[in-house]
C-alpha cells in the first residue's frame, strides 16, 4: 500500500510540474479579507436572551415529593466580534463573550470570555494561512460531524432552541468539526488534462494534557483534491478526485504519560461525471480508504532515562468502500442516488465517527442540566427528544477516541454517520424539488447489515427510511404571506434472528410535523409536532479500548412513546433579528401504566439578534 | 479518448487497490448465550478410563458438556490420603485438553497409590449442579529429579545429630506418620530454647548417601541457576520459630561428609519465618540463591536442618518451636511442579 501512495505522490508530482498558473483558494473562514490596502475594524456579534420555565408532571411524582415542580433558568449573552484588517493580507478575529444567567447579580452567574479567537493571511498571493480557532471537515470518513440524531425535518416551531444549541457547539450545515490549530492551503490551475488542483493541511490540538497522565492529543491531515478537464463537451465528461489522510496522536513527550493512541485513515474519494448534458447528468462517485489505529508506548532503559521513541503495541486496520451513482433530472429537479457501503468492522476513524450527541460521558452517565435524577429512586432520567431539543450540555464537539455510547431508539443504523463501522448494504436516495420550490421533498434509505456479530454469529439487519417534505402552501394560492407545512418521518427496524437469547427485534418511528403562517408581515404563527414511538429489544455493547466489546448488559427493552407539541409566535424585525414566545408540552410514556411516566410543561421566550 | 481510457483505468486501480473489502469476521465475544442463556448439562461426567497408573506415564482425563460455556470447577480427591487436586476452566465442554490429571496435587498431602479418588464437577454460577465419578490410583505420580530423601526409611547412619542437641523434644522430633506430605512419614524437628537461651534449638545433618549415590549428591544438573531444590515444610504456624538449611561442601576432599570437618556452608539469605505459612508448604529455589558455584555443587557432601526460636520475642518461659519436612528433591530446569 505504501508503495502505491509513493507511485501516486511522484505522479502528482510530475503534475504539479506541468502546472501552468497559479491562484489561492479561501481558507473556508467566514469573513472577507479587504480588499484594499486600508486597515479596517469591523464589529459585529450576536445579542440572546432567553427565559425558561420548565414544569414537570405526570405519574412519577405521585410519590415523589423531592422533586421540585417547576424551574426556571436563561441567560443574557453578548458574543461581541471584532474584526480587523491591518492590511490587504491579514485578517484577525476575535469574539468576546458576556454572559449572565437568569438570576445571577453582583458577580454571580456572570462571565467573560474569548469565544474565538484567529488570524488568517495570505502568504506571497499564493499560500492562505490560518491559525486560531476554525471549523474544518474533510470527507465523511476522515474528519466530519455527521448530523443528530432524533431530527428529520425540523419544524420551525422547534428550530430556535435547536439553532441556540448549533451556535454553542460550533455546528454547521458543512458538518464541520471546531478544532484549535492552523491551518494552510492552495491551489493551482493547469491548462490539459487537469483543471486545477487544490491542496490543503492542518494541524490542531484537540486535548490538553494534564500533566500526569493525560497526553497532548494533536490531529493533523490534509486534502489534494484534483479536477480534470471536460474530455468530452458533447457528453461532458470530467473527473474529480481526491486524496485525504488525517492522523490523531497523542504526543507522549507532554505530561508523565506513558501510553498513547495513533489513529489514521488514508483515503481517496472520486466523483466521475459519465453524463452531464443540459437536462441530466450522471456521476459515479464514492471513497475507498483504510484506518489504522496504534497503542504507542513511552519507554524508559534501565536507567530511567528516557528514550525518545515509541513502540507500537496493539494494532488494528479495516478498510472501507462506498461507491455510488447519482442520476440528475435537471429541469425536473429530481435526483436519484444508490450506492453500496461495506465499512469494515474495525474501521476507526477519531475525527468522523465523533457523535455530537454525548448519551455517557466518562462516568457513563449523560449531562443533562434538569430534571437529572426524578422519582422516589431518584433514577437518572433517560434522554428524551425533549432533551434533545433544548438541552445543549447533551451536545458536544469533542473527538472521541472510541465509540460513544448512542441510544438505539433514535439511530440505530447509522449511528455514527456514513462512518457507522461494521455495516454493509444499500444506501439510496431521491431528491425532489428546491427550498423555495412549491414542493421540496426527499427520500434517503439503507437496507444495511451488520459485517461481523456481536456475541453471535447471527447479523443485525437494518432498515431506515427516511422521508421529508416541505410545502410552500402560500405559492398554491398564491398568497403574499408564507405558509409553510413542514413533514418528515423517520423508520428504523433493526432485526436479528438465532435463539431466544440472540434475537434482536426493535422498530422506532419519528414523525415530524410544523405549520408556520405569516399572519402579518413578519409576525409568524408558529406550529409543530414531534411524536416518536420506540418498540422492542435490542443489545447495545459496553466497549472498551480500540473499540472491543468488553461486555453486554442486559438487552434494552423499550415500550416507549414520546410526544412533543409546540406552539408559538415569532416576529422578525430585521433579518436575523427576532423574538419568539412559545410553549411546549412533552409526554413520555414509558409503557401502559408505568409509574415513571412523566410529562414537561415549558414556556420560554427568546430574543436573537445577529448584527 | 485515450485520455478517458487512462482515467478509467487509473480510477479502478485506485478502487480496487485501496479497499480490499476483507475483514475480520469473528464474533465479537462474550457469546450471548453464555452472558444470557439458561445452563443446561447435556451429558453426564465421566472418566476415560476406571484406573489409572501414573508411575507408569499414563493420565485421565474427565469428559463432560454443557450447553453453553461456562465456569467450571472439576475437584478430585483421595480418598484416603486427602489429598485435593483442582482443575478450573471455562468453556462448554470437559475433555482431553482442558480436563487431564497426571496424578498432581493442588493441595497437600500427595495423593498415594491404590487408593480411590472422588470427582466432583460444579459450576459456581449454577449453584445446584454437581456430577461426580471416580477413579483407582493404582500408583502415584512420580516427579523427575534427584530425591534425597522422602524419609519413608530409616534414616540410620545417614542422619547425624550432633551430642549436643538436648533441647529438641525426644518425643517429637524424628521420624512421624500422623501428617505426612507424601507417603507414610515425614521428619519433624520440635523444641524449646531453653536450656541455654542462644536461639539455638537443634540441628541434624543428613548425609548425601542418603540418596542413595555415593557421598556426594550426583545432581541432574551442577549448573546453580538450572538446579532446584524442592521440599515440603510443614508449620502450625506457632510464632518465634525459624528454620534454616545449609549445604555443605566436601571441605577435607574425602568425598563424604566428616562432622566438624566439612564445614563450608551454602545456604539462602532469608530464613524461613514458621509464622508466616500453615500446613504443608513446597518451598523451591534455584541453588544459585544459595552463592554456590558449579564446582562446588559437585562436591555437596550434606545438609543441615537447623531449628531457631527467636528469643527477641518469646516469651518467658519460651514456648516450642517446630517443623516438619517432607520430600526433599532437586531438580532441573525448573522448580516442581505438583
Amino acid at each position: 500500500m505504501k508503495n502505491l501512495f509513493t507511485k501516486i505522490s511522484l505522479l502528482l508530482g510530475m503534475i504539479l510540474l506541468t502546472g501552468l498558473s497559479l491562484w489561492s483558494q479561501d481558507g473556508g473562514s467566514q469573513a472577507t479579507i479587504a480588499d484594499e490596502e486600508k486597515a479596517q475594524i469591523r464589529f459585529n456579534g450576536l445579542g440572546r436572551t432567553i427565559i425558561n420555565r420548565t414544569e414537570i408532571g405526570g405519574e412519577i411524582l405521585a410519590s415523589d415529593s423531592s422533586t421540585v415542580g417547576q424551574v426556571t433558568d436563561g441567560e443574557f449573552l453578548l458574543d461581541l466580534k471584532v474584526n480587523a484588517t491591518p492590511n490587504k493580507s491579514s485578517e484577525v478575529q476575535a469574539i468576546l463573550r458576556l454572559r449572565n444567567e437568569f438570576g445571577g447579580f453582583f458577580g454571580a452567574g456572570q462571565s467573560i470570555e474569548v469565544r474565538e479567537l484567529w488570524a488568517r493571511g495570505i502568504i506571497a498571493d499564493f499560500v492562505k494561512y490560518r491559525v486560531g480557532d476554525m471549523d474544518l471537515a474533510m470527507s465523511p470518513y476522515t474528519l466530519f460531524s455527521p448530523d443528530e440524531e432524533g431530527f428529520v425535518n425540523k419544524p420551525g416551531v422547534f428550530q430556535p432552541l435547536k439553532q441556540v444549541i448549533d451556535y454553542e457547539q460550533f455546528y454547521t450545515d458543512e458538518n464541520t468539526r471546531r478544532l484549535q490549530g492552523g491551518k494552510i492551503d492552495f491551489g493551482l490551475n493547469f491548462g490539459s488534462v487537469l483543471e486545477d488542483m487544490e491542496v490543503s493541511s492542518f494541524i490542531a490540538r484537540i486535548r490538553g494534557t494534564d500533566f500526569t497522565t493525560i497526553p497532548n492529543r494533536l490531529i493533523t491531515g490534509g486534502q489534494l483534491d484534483l479536477s480534470t478537464v471536460t474530455f468530452d463537451d458533447s457528453l461532458g465528461i470530467k473527473a474529480d478526485v481526491g486524496f485525504n489522510l488525517i492522523h490523531t496522536f497523542d504526543d507522549l513527550q507532554s505530561g508523565n504519560a506513558v501510553t498513547g493512541i495513533r489513529n489514521t485513515v488514508y483515503t481517496v474519494d472520486y466523483d466521475l461525471t459519465v453524463l452531464d448534458k443540459d437536462n441530466m447528468s450522471l456521476n459515479l462517485a464514492g471513497e475507498s480508504g483504510r484506518s489504522e489505529v496504534k497503542r504507542a508506548e513511552r519507554i524508559t532503559d534501565n536507567e530511567g532515562t528516557e528514550e525518545n521513541v515509541t513502540i507500537e503495541g496493539t494494532e488494528e486496520d479495516d478498510t472501507f468502500m462506498d461507491v455510488g451513482l447519482t442520476f440528475k433530472l435537471k429541469k425536473q429537479k429530481l435526483t436519484i442516488s444508490a450506492s453500496y457501503i461495506d465499512i469494515g468492522p474495525d474501521f476507526f476513524s477519531m475525527g468522523a465517527q465523533s457523535k455530537r450527541i454525548e448519551f455517557e460521558n466518562n462516568e457513563f452517565r449523560n449531562n443533562k442540566t434538569y430534571y437529572d435524577r426524578i422519582g422516589t429512586n431518584r433514577l437518572e432520567r433517560q434522554v428524551s427528544l425533549f432533551d434533545l431539543s433544548r438541552d445543549r450540555e447533551l451536545y458536544t464537539f469533542r473527538t472521541a477516541d472510541r465509540l460513544m455510547a448512542y441510544d438505539p431508539r433514535y439511530s440505530n443504523t447509522l449511528p455514527y454517520g456514513d462512518a457507522t463501522p461494521n455495516r454493509k448494504g444499500l444506501k439510496f436516495g431521491v431528491h425532489y424539488g428546491e427550498e423555495m420550490d412549491k414542493i421540496n421533498a426527499w427520500v434517503d434509505g439503507a437496507f444495511l447489515t451488520e459485517i461481523r456479530g456481536q456475541g453471535t454469529t447471527e447479523l443485525k439487519d437494518f432498515t431506515l427510511i427516511k422521508a421529508a417534505a416541505d410545502f410552500n402552501i402560500h405559492q398554491f394560492l398564491d398568497w403574499k404571506n408564507m405558509i409553510k407545512a413542514t413533514f418528515g418521518v423517520q423508520y428504523e427496524s433493526t432485526t436479528r434472528g438465532g435463539g431466544e437469547f440472540e434475537v434482536v427485534d426493535l422498530n422506532s418511528t419519528l414523525i415530524d410535523l410544523g405549520l408556520e403562517v405569516e399572519i402579518f408581515s413578519k409576525f409568524d404563527l408558529l406550529l409543530g409536532a414531534k411524536l416518536f414511538n420506540s418498540e422492542g429489544r435490542d443489545y447495545v455493547p459496553i466497549l472498551t479500548g480500540f473499540n472491543d466489546v468488553q461486555d453486554f448488559p442486559a438487552p434494552l427493552v423499550f415500550d416507549d412513546e414520546e410526544t412533543m407539541l409546540g406552539l408559538g409566535i415569532k416576529y422578525e424585525f430585521k433579518k436575523d433579528i427576532y423574538m419568539t414566545l412559545q410553549y411546549n408540552h412533552f409526554e413520555s410514556v414509558l409503557g401502559t401504566d408505568n409509574p415513571d411516566n412523566y410529562d414537561f410543561q415549558q414556556f420560554f421566550v427568546l430574543y436573537n439578534m445577529e448584527f | 479518448m485515450n485520455n478517458i481510457k487512462i482515467l478509467y483505468v487509473f480510477y479502478l486501480f485506485l478502487i480496487l487497490g485501496i479497499s480490499g473489502c476483507s475483514h475480520d469476521t469473528e464474533p465479537e465475544m462474550p457469546n450471548l448465550v453464555d452472558r444470557f442463556g439458561p445452563f443446561t448439562g447435556l451429558s453426564a461426567l465421566t472418566a476415560s478410563q476406571p484406573t489409572v497408573d501414573f508411575a507408569a506415564g499414563e493420565t485421565v482425563f474427565f469428559n463432560a458438556t454443557f450447553n453453553k460455556n461456562v465456569d467450571w470447577i472439576l475437584e478430585i480427591t483421595g480418598a484416603v490420603s486427602g489429598s485435593v487436586k483442582r482443575i478450573e476452566g471455562f468453556s462448554s465442554e470437559l475433555n482431553a485438553s482442558n480436563a487431564t490429571w497426571d496424578g498432581g496435587t493442588t493441595e497437600f498431602p500427595l495423593f498415594r497409590a491404590e487408593e480411590t479418588v472422588n470427582v466432583v464437577l460444579t459450576v459456581p454460577e449454577e449453584g445446584e449442579f454437581m456430577e461426580t465419578t471416580t477413579v483407582e490410583t493404582l500408583s502415584s505420580k512420580q516427579y523427575e529429579g534427584l530425591l534425597l530423601t522422602d524419609f519413608e526409611q530409616e534414616l540410620g547412619s545417614n542422619e547425624v545429630v550432633g551430642n549436643f542437641e538436648f533441647e529438641f523434644n525426644p518425643m517429637t522430633t524424628g521420624r512421624q506418620t500422623d501428617i505426612p506430605a507424601q507417603g507414610n512419614f515425614y521428619y519433624n524437628l520440635a523444641g524449646m530454647d531453653d536450656v541455654v537461651p542462644n536461639f539455638f534449638v537443634g540441628l541434624m545433618d543428613l548425609k548425601a548417601e542418603l540418596a542413595g549415590g555415593g557421598g556426594t549428591l550426583d545432581f541432574p544438573t551442577t549448573v546453580p541457576e538450572e538446579l532446584y531444590f524442592n521440599y515440603f515444610i510443614y508449620s502450625d504456624r506457632v510464632p518465634h520459630g525459624l528454620a534454616i538449611i545449609e549445604f555443605f561442601i566436601d571441605g577435607n576432599g574425602t568425598g563424604t561428609y566428616e562432622r566438624d570437618q566439612d564445614t563450608q556452608t551454602f545456604r539462602i539469605a532469608e530464613d524461613i519465618d514458621l509464622n508466616t505459612f500453615e500446613g504443608w508448604q513446597l518451598m523451591s529455589y534455584p541453588m544459585s540463591d544459595t552463592g554456590i558455584s558449579q564446582e562446588q555443587l559437585e562436591n555437596v557432601v550434606a545438609l543441615r536442618l537447623l531449628l531457631i526460636s527467636n528469643m527477641n520475642t518469646q516469651p518467658s518461659p519460651p514456648l516450642e518451636v517446630a517443623y516438619g519436612l517432607d520430600y526433599m528433591i532437586f531438580t532441573e530446569g525448573s522448580a516442581l511442579q505438583l
